[in-house]
């Protein structure tokens, strides 16, 4: 061998590592700390520590409770053990065979959203969520929390039978009883026949349901009011003043070529944020089209991370913003009919320099009223959501209205017809119920799925209004805070047990199918409001005749819906249509465009003084409202920007932290309206100095054994009056304490060592220089390389697609048993998802862009871990796999060590061990349950391969292409994932391997990945990280010889 | 710093496990091989046959009245499971035939009020193994291959091993052409 060639040699195989700070996962990362750099070289970060060794609150949470399979080593005796017992069927349900699933058309409800669902079933019981394809509005995508519900059916907390509270004298203490249904049913009837009843409920997307509650409250005279904390009714005031059409419209993203949010997270929490990222990612995928959003973020959302120009804002300049951009639009640029209109240029003239205080260049401001007028008819302005429920909510949906109206939207991409039906909540009905109790107008108040005790403000006197009405009758599925405080909890079925039907959009028909038999003595709170119709003789015939809710539900369908909707044929081959897909009827494509009363406009008088600080209350997408949280899977979940689990905080700008001379976890009291809330501290990049963001949906106090004390309450941050609810934007003092806290965040393990692992392009770079975008690594091997010549696994995953909504995370963890840690095993680092999102912040700390990457195990054909493991635990299959043999698996974490990548997942302790009953009946049986001591890491869904496989042997026919879905894949809301054979050249995967934006990580180390991704492009002028290899060809270091 | 005397004392803990493994081991295998009727292999059950409920004879319903397996074990061609039948597939005939027999009217008492039967099983994989009766049924391979003369009895026994080198054998047969994946059954 010459020398020169002994020198490349040492030269790949030693590449110089460039330490650069384009892409940075953390401030400490950003500023190249010392310290985080000894973190980053740690494996696993500490060394073992001893189960329960400090019994810490949240470690005491013993959510992990397995079937204690006794695995007692058989001794001295020829009696087997363990002896297992079969229990075959006594009479075999015709649709059931033993190993093979069953499917469900269903839908997931969250209160906001409808999902199109499968419900994945073994030998009775659902095991897993997938998304449903051919449905209109969610077309196969899911969320997190719809992945995650399984998890809620099999809630060790919730109840298994109605249970009575007894109240002393001033309602401060009680006992709780058992109770059987008809001595509750009995006394509740009687208190009803009173009158002066209220029916309090959650958002209600049910047709049948909707119609039942009429039916109850015509029946005994009662009132209905709506309430849930996420409440939309500032978009239908909006509505209802601009064109006197009070509906929340459906929004078409996918048909919009410009989009501008103020502060509405479309993508992660607003309205229908699943529904919006299939429609946003539809007009990313065509860069001869590509759209473009800007987003105005006063928090740093989801939607703000995925925009391509992110500007950040507070509260109280929301309105501002949409002003300037009406000003700059009408008045600068003379568009629109309003053009020369004076009495509107007097009135914006009023507000004085409108682009005053707004952190954004002119020339910016200039450019996006251009490209929305230039892409009239096909761009869209939306605001809304918590983070803009301050003062100006209302006037700022007038402003966006008319932005939307000028640009023609209005019909196009705001639709009138279709409208979304499944949000009634309504902040200020709540407040004239309170108003009502504490004058003792209420006597009977049964409350569905709300909880105000939780999540109202304390100041809107909601509990001590309570304490006035005669009976409060809770019908939910647990003793939470509002179960604490009614005379008769009543349990009901989970989603899963029940039937329904969703109209969450107008037009578009789901079911819901009951897909387990209820596993407690529990019944459909439809079917408990029907009983009390009949026992009390009242209400239309319909409530009183039927006997379950079923037969209600079909009734409605057959005398509503099918002389609509049915096309011929009997009513039962129409339902049983339905039942098989899911669904029926269709989206309207657009409506007529409505006229916009410009006079209101001018009611807005006057923008929002800004003084200090302002609270911005924002949700989560794991968490939600909050409500329903108490899943270990989503309190794991990262959150998508910050990566901090099992915790809520507040975020504040690195200049803010540094001017309150406050570090990462200090403890800071936030005060406002009166209210003091202390929480631990955490600079986010891309955040305004003047806000102080909280999310919500935390703080639970009887939520449940997993959900309770996790984070702080800050629901009461808000105000309620009779206009709605103030959550945002109010000033609030702030005060640094000397306490310390510690956050749980992943993002900091698993450095990727500086090296540039994601690329990322502006659309013009990438149309110019198509084939220089990715820098090709001169690459040299002793080895000759694996044969493939059957399948070769491989998968595709488009960064330019992947919002970061974390849905593959959960979908992962639900297919593969994958268990939960806690948050102190977190901080180790230990951590168990097979699938992470990388989050890599670009740019400055004060103006961070985002790009996300999901990584999992590459599937290396020159894998570095099988190389080292000495017990051959992991090894190559002759497809491609790289393979986890658990049984072989003596735990030396050598593999771990060599993994360029930092996939493989060590069991440091047993934890499917613990997991409680039931939980352990959502265990995927297809998948190995693992114990202590063995390391696992993702197998591209091998069982999932295998099955298909085998189907296609079956049937003697060859494996179609796409026909093997992973559970990452499936759960993708934006296709960003794509999983086939790359041995197949017509298979997607093989197509997307030579499309020019592919690359795999570090190329250089000659690992060869199955996994490929592809890079990122932005539609901006310019980027603020400045790309990946392929540009600046300064940064490559010596170890390169290109 | 450590003492000295936490050394000493880490260092006879590091001790007291391996020794408790190698004597419990010992003993373990001393004993099943002494009083073992089946035979060979520590943890293996070739030979197993316990105690049914009802002394179900597959010599009786294969053997001498030629029963297909597939008429009671229906799901075998299309599941990974050889299902036990359902008490509703006994009782298609003994409704009428033998029902003087007290097995049968145990079983017509169970049907009668929706119960079943607790069987033991026989054949059992640990719970690592993923094996799949319609995958092999359908490339040709005889229940008999795996189980034994079967038809001919009247108290079933484990027939084979079902070790891991029992299955790996028959999988590297170049005539077989089946997987030698890891994951063929570990996952």
């Amino acid at each position: 061998m010459s020398e020169i060639h002994n020198d490349e040699i040492k030269k790949t195989n030693r590449p110089v590592i460039e330490h650069d700070n384009t892409y940075w996962l953390s401030l400490e990362n950003y500023n190249q700390d010392p310290e985080m750099k000894k973190l980053a070289e740690t494996e696993f970060m500490s060394s073992p520590i001893r189960e329960g060794e400090k019994q810490e609150p949240w470690a005491r949470r013993e959510f992990l409770k397995l079937m204690g399979a006794s695995l007692a080593l058989s001794t001295a005796s020829c009696v087997r053990r363990p002896v297992q017992k079969i229990v075959p069927y006594s009479k075999q349900p015709e649709e059931v065979t033993l190993g093979i699933p069953n499917f469900y058309t269903s839908t997931y409800f969250d209160g906001q959203e409808a999902i199109g669902v499968l419900v994945k079933t073994r030998e009775g019981r659902p095991i897993k969520i997938e998304g449903l394809e051919s449905h209109p509005l969610s077309e196969g995508g899911t969320s997190v929390r719809a992945q995650a519900s399984i998890l809620s059916l099999y809630d060790p907390d919730r109840l298994t039978s109605p249970k009575k509270n007894l109240f002393n004298e001033k309602r401060t203490n009680k006992d709780t009883i058992g109770v059987k249904w008809e001595e509750a049913d009995k006394a509740i009837v009687e208190e009803l026949k009173k009158g002066d009843v209220v029916l309090l409920t959650g958002n209600y997307s049910s047709p049948a349901t909707k119609a039942l509650v009429s039916d109850f409250c015509e029946g005994f005279k009662a009132k209905h009011v709506s309430w849930e904390p996420f409440s939309y009714e500032d978009i239908k005031k909006g509505q209802e003043l601009s064109y006197k059409n009070p509906v929340v419209p459906f929004y078409r993203f996918d048909k919009a070529k410009m989009i501008v949010s103020i502060d509405a997270d479309f993508l992660g929490t607003w309205l229908m944020p699943t529904v919006f990222t299939k429609q946003f990612s539809k007009t990313r995928k065509d860069f001869a089209k590509m759209s473009r959003m800007v987003a105005f973020d006063s928090q740093y959302s989801l939607t703000g991370a995925n925009s391509d120009i992110r500007v950040r804002i507070k509260p109280s300049q929301q309105l501002q913003v949409a002003l300037a951009l009406i000003n700059e639009l009408v008045f600068v640029q003379n568009k629109s009919i309003y053009a020369g209109n004076a009495k509107l240029k007097s009135w914006i003239g009023s507000f004085g320099n409108l682009a005053e205080g707004l952190l954004l260049e002119p020339a910016l401001l200039k450019e996006v009223a251009k490209d929305l007028w230039e892409n009239k008819g096909e761009s869209l302005v939306v605001a809304g959501g918590m983070q803009a429920h301050s003062e100006t909510a209302v006037a700022l949906q007038l402003a966006v209205n008319f932005l939307n109206s000028i640009l023609e939207n209005d019909g196009k991409t705001v639709l009138s017809k279709p409208t979304i039906l499944s949000v009634q909540s309504s902040h200020s009905e709540m407040a004239s119920l309170i108003e009502d109790m504490k004058n003792k107008k209420v006597k009977t108040l049964v409350i569905h799925r709300s909880n105000p005790a939780y999540a109202l403000t304390e100041k809107s006197e909601f509990l001590a209004a309570l304490k006035n009405v005669n009976l409060v009758v809770y019908i939910g599925d647990r003793m939470d805070e509002m179960g604490q405080q009614a005379h008769y909890v009543l349990p009901e079925n989970h989603a899963l047990e029940t039937w329904g039907d969703v109209e969450a959009v107008s037009g578009v028909y789901s079911i819901q199918q009951p897909t387990i038999r209820p596993m407690y003595d529990t019944q459909s709170a439809q079917l408990t409001l029907m009983n009390w119709a009949f026992q009390a003789k009242v209400g239309p015939k319909r409530i009183q005749e039927f006997e379950t809710f079923y037969d209600y539900l079909r009734n409605y369908w057959r005398t509503e819906l099918y002389p609509k909707l049915g096309k011929g044929g009997t009513f039962d081959a129409f339902w049983d249509g339905v039942l098989q897909a899911g669904f029926v009827g269709k989206l309207e494509d657009s409506s007529s465009a409505r006229s916009y009363n410009v006079e209101v406009l001018e009611t807005i008088k006057s923008l929002p003084k800004a003084t200090g600080y302002e609270v911005v209350l924002y949700s989560t997408l794991q968490i939600g409202d909050g409500t329903g949280s108490n899943i270990a899977w989503l309190h794991e979940l990262p959150d998508p920007i910050t990566k901090i689990v099992w915790d809520n905080y507040v975020l504040v700008s690195l200049a803010t932290a540094n001017k309150l001379k406050a570090k990462e976890g200090q403890i800071i009291e936030v005060e406002t309206n009166s209210v003091k809330l202390e929480l631990p501290l955490h600079i986010q990049p891309g955040l305004h100095d003047d806000v102080m963001a909280v999310a919500v949906g935390y703080g639970r106090t009887h939520g449940g054994q997993v959900t309770n004390g996790i984070g702080k309450n800050a629901y009461n941050l808000a105000a309620l009056d009779k206009k709605g609810i103030l959550g945002t934007g109010s000033v609030a003092k702030v005060t640094v304490t000397e306490k310390k806290y510690e956050l749980a965040q992943t993002q900091t393990h698993h450095s990727m060592e500086g090296r540039q692992i994601v690329i990322e392009a502006t659309l013009k770079e990438y149309q110019n220089k198509k084939d220089h975008l990715i820098h090709k690594h001169p690459i040299w091997s002793y080895w000759s390389g694996h044969q493939y010549n059957g399948h070769k696994w491989g998968m595709a995953i488009d960064l330019n697609s992947c919002t970061g909504c974390s849905a593959c995370m959960v979908a992962c963890q639900s297919e593969n048993n994958i268990p939960v840690v806690g948050k102190k095993y977190v901080i180790q680092g230990r951590e168990m998802h097979w699938i992470r999102i990388d989050r890599y912040f670009t740019g400055t700390p004060e103006n961070a862009e985002t790009v996300f990457q999901p990584v999992m195990c590459q599937h290396c054909d020159n894998a570095p871990c099988e190389t080292v493991c000495p017990v051959l635990a992991t090894v190559h299959s002759s497809e491609g796999l790289n393979e986890m043999v658990y049984n072989r698996c003596v735990g030396t974490r050598y593999c771990s060590n060599n993994c360029p990548y930092k996939v493989r997942r060590f069991n440091w302790f047993h934890w499917t061990k613990k997991i409680e009953k039931p939980l352990h009946m959502a265990l995927n049986p297809d998948v190995t349950v693992r114990m202590r001591g063995v390391m696992e890491k993702c197998t591209f869904c091998v069982q999932r391969i295998k099955e298909g496989k085998n189907k296609a042997k079956l049937e003697k026919r060859p494996l179609k292409d796409g026909e093997i879905k992973t559970a990452c894949q499936t759960s993708c809301p934006t296709n960003a994932i794509v999983f086939g054979d790359m041995n197949d050249a017509d298979s997607q995967v093989s197509k997307l391997f030579k499309n020019e934006r592919t690359y795999a990580l570090l190329e250089e180390l000659n690992a060869k990945p199955a996994v490929h991704y592809q890079a990122k492009v932005r539609n901006t002028a310019d980027l603020k990280g400045g790309g990946g290899h392929g540009h600046g060809e300064a940064a490559h270091g010596e170890g390169h010889n290109s | 710093m450590l003492s000295k005397k936490s050394v000493i004392h880490r260092a006879i803990k590091g001790l007291i496990g391996p020794l408790v493994l190698v004597i419990a081991t010992s003993l373990t295998a001393t004993f099943s091989l002494m009083g073992c009727k089946f035979q060979p292999g520590f943890g293996y059950n070739k030979g197993y046959s316990p105690e049914q409920p009802v002394p179900f004879s597959h010599e009786m319903h294969v053997g001498k009245h030629g029963m297909q397996c597939q008429y009671c074990h229906n799901q075998v061609e299309r599941s990974k499971h050889a299902n036990i039948p359902s008490l509703q597939t006994c009782m298609n005939c003994h409704l009428q035939v033998r029902t003087d027999s007290p097995y049968i009217q145990k079983m017509r008492e169970a049907y009668d009020n929706g119960k079943s039967m607790e069987w033991t099983r026989v054949h059992m994989l640990p719970d690592h193994v993923m094996f799949n009766h319609s995958a092999h049924l359908n490339k040709g391979v005889n229940c008999q291959t795996c189980h034994g003369p079967i038809e001919t009895m009247a108290k079933v026994y484990q027939y084979s091993d079902l070790s891991m080198g029992w299955c790996i054998n028959c999988h590297r047969q170049p005539e077989n052409k089946a997987p030698l994946n890891c994951t063929t059954c570990h996952h």
